[in-house]
């Protein structure tokens, strides 16, 4: 595997390689009426390079989907977004109009959601719904864009795909669906890709698969991908690096086998452990829930401290900022976990 | 071939459906009190000749031997004679259901092309003013009394502007009607190349047919902007959205998703206005199917009103299989 592992110091731009998204202290919140704003995403800064694979892991609320919605353009009410940029080949999409933006999404930046059947139009047939897409952004005659709807669902490797040209989404079987998504996600040949937990409904076997298969075509296309998920066994085999999200803001970012060598994070290594099936381990780093600090989290205080095991008195006081902790590593924790390497 | 032979499974079920619906119809119509003897006869009428009457009506049989009759008879297609008007009821029904149907059916067609743009226009839009407009038109709709709205009309258009021909009729007395081959006036006289009477029954026409349509555009009206938010607001919209589709397909594809509902209320509605439209028609002196049910109810003349019964739950039938064959053409989950 050809990785692209980037020191943060000579940022992704080496040479010509400008960053193809960079969010710059992208800030979301949502504000339901008559209830306390809440902040989703908190000055987060991504950069992912030209046909670089960045895996965003983290549990449930901890903003994810509202970062893909946020580069989609589509944060809805009562969300709102704050403050930032959101850079897309040097372009402010903030700033695009809504028509602009609607050329993009799709053609430029595509999105491959999760629970394709319920997200697939049920009354049309999937190659039609695939060929709508190329029609409208590639600007090609219907035979055309039928013909690349064809093309990609033989490239996504689905049986029969002739046949399943003219299947209705209720037809087909959960890989199958997800299959025809990641096929609307390539059709345009998008610079950027975002897979919102999209494989995680599917059997682990096809899963595999399909994960393979998507990669293949990422790196055929030179395609970078913002790969969301909550499996953080997926990331380890899929992605070039890794940044973990927590209450919306980015605690750690690190290339792929060094995150994976030793998270420094606490919480990443939480995430890890959770996974392990050393049940000491898991117990170390996980804090029971009736341990939780009743006590309220002070304003300035780092997110993670209530659950952190390794807290100290500076924790409560002072909410750390993300800083290099080596060349490539950033981390946003006063007392990361260091090990020796050997 | 799948739509052939569920069309004839359908049909095969018409007709025990249709009998079914005789029984209840004429249980029900015998259960009103009233006797069509002595309302035949007059108040002078003697006794003897009261008992002698009944007698020739069949209405001193036992009730289950009084439906096998009636049934027998409407086998070979008769539906008895009125009292009142003395005429075979199929013969009467031939021009008065017609009549109904013609107003019934344009009145619609008006409601639809006033709910439908402007249902998936007040889902459609981003301004809430509007929302609330179309919510609004529903609820003044909804609470407005159809001949009153007539009445209002009548008296705009015809009493103070004149632009109209007296509203009483489907047609001025002075025109021949064109010779029958839908029952439709305006139709007929078509085909026929009657333009007198096309004419005349299209001034006819418009007052009832704008009555009908305002109030009815109402439930459409909300049925298709509540659908059109639900679908706008699904999966597949959000989706569609997401992949750059322009707002206008997008808005397509979900009218198209919410068609089944919209095709359920105004085929509720096309069944239910065959009766419901009889205040319009007395308030234009329509002549119609269902002034001829209301009159028969009212003076005991029971045929006119198992008649009625049977031809419009004949055409509810009729318009619901029609439905079921849109939603097979329209959805492809049910063709499995």
């Amino acid at each position: 595997m050809a990785l692209i592992r980037q020191a943060r110091d000579e940022p992704l731009s080496v040479g010509s390689k400008k960053p193809v998204l960079e969010t710059d202290n992208l800030t979301v919140s949502y504000r339901p009426y008559g209830l306390p704003p809440v902040e989703a995403l908190r000055k987060v800064n991504i950069k992912i390079a030209p046909g670089e694979i960045l895996g965003l892991v983290g549990e449930s609320g901890a903003g994810k989907t509202t970062l893909a919605k946020a580069i989609m353009g589509v944060i809805a009410k009562p969300g709102v977004v704050e403050s930032g940029r959101l850079l897309f080949n040097g372009t402010n999409l903030f700033q695009l109009s809504e028509e602009k933006l609607n050329q993009l999404r799709g053609a430029s930046i595509s999105i491959i959601v999760a629970n394709p059947r319920g997200e697939l139009n049920p009354l049309l047939m999937v190659g039609q719904q695939l060929a709508n897409i190329a029609r409208i952004h590639m600007r090609v005659s219907a035979r055309q864009a039928r013909q690349l709807a064809l093309d990609m669902l033989k490239a996504v490797k689905i049986p029969d795909p002739v046949r399943r040209f003219r299947a209705y989404p209720h037809e087909l079987s959960g890989g199958m669906a997800q299959r025809v998504v990641i096929a609307a996600g390539l059709i345009c040949s998008p610079q950027l890709v975002i897979s919102d937990d999209a494989t995680s409904g599917l059997d682990v076997t096809v899963q595999a698969q399909i994960l393979d298969l998507l990669k293949k075509l990422a790196r055929e296309r030179q395609t970078s991908m913002l790969y969301i998920t909550r499996d953080i066994g997926v990331a380890a085999n899929f992605c070039d690096r890794i940044a973990v999200l927590y209450k919306g803001e980015i605690v750690e970012e690190a290339p792929t086998g060094a995150f994976f060598e030793g998270p420094s994070h606490p919480y990443g290594n939480l995430l890890l452990a959770a996974f392990s099936h050393n049940s000491v381990l898991r117990k170390r780093w996980s804090t029971e829930l009736e341990q939780l600090q009743k006590r309220e989290t002070p304003a300035l205080a780092c997110l993670f401290v209530d659950r952190c095991p390794l807290r100290q008195g500076r924790c409560w006081q002072e909410h750390p900022e993300l800083r290099d902790l080596t060349p490539g590593r950033l981390i946003r924790c006063h007392y990361p976990v260091l090990r020796h390497r050997p | 071939m799948i739509v052939l032979r569920y069309i004839g499974s359908r049909l095969l079920f018409l007709v025990p459906q249709l009998i079914g619906i005789v029984l209840v119809g004429f249980v029900l119509i015998k259960a009103v009190p009233g006797d069509p003897a002595t309302l035949m006869l007059g108040p002078m009428a003697s006794a003897d000749s009261i008992a002698k009457l009944r007698g020739d009506l069949g209405l001193d049989q036992p009730m289950p031997t009084q439906f096998l009759i009636y049934l027998e008879k409407l086998i070979r297609g008769d539906f008895g004679t009125s009292w009142q008007t003395t005429q075979p009821v199929l013969s009467d029904l031939r021009t008065r259901f017609p009549a109904t149907l013609e107003l019934v059916t344009y009145g619609l067609l008006l409601a639809l092309l006033i709910a439908i743009p402007l249902g998936v226009f007040t889902a459609a839009t981003k301004r809430r003013a509007i929302r609330k407009l179309g919510g609004a038109y529903g609820l003044i709709a909804g609470a407005l009394p159809d001949f009153w709205l007539a009445l209002v009309l009548v008296f705009i258009f015809y009493s103070q502007l004149h632009w109209l021909a007296s509203p009483i009729g489907r047609i001025d007395l002075s025109v021949v009607p064109p010779d029958t081959i839908t029952g439709f006036y305006t139709i007929d006289s078509l085909l026929t190349g009657n333009w007198e009477a096309l004419v005349s029954s299209v001034q006819h026409l418009i007052l009832p047919v704008i009555t009908l349509g305002l109030i009815n555009a109402g439930p459409i009206l909300k049925m298709t902007q509540s659908t059109m938010e639900r679908m706008l607001g699904s999966d597949f919209s959000q989706y569609e959205r997401l992949c750059g589709l322009p707002r206008q397909l997008i808005v397509r594809h979900a009218f198209r998703n919410g068609l089944p509902s919209i095709i359920t209320i105004v085929s509720v509605l096309y069944g239910f206005l065959i009766g419901g439209a009889v205040l319009v028609e007395i308030v234009f002196s329509w002549g119609g199917a269902g002034q001829y049910a209301v009159q028969g109810v009212l003076n005991s003349d029971f045929n006119p009103v198992l008649g009625f019964v049977i031809f419009s739950a004949l055409f509810s039938l009729i318009v619901y299989l029609i439905v079921d064959l849109a939603y097979l053409a329209i959805d492809p989950r049910i063709r499995h």
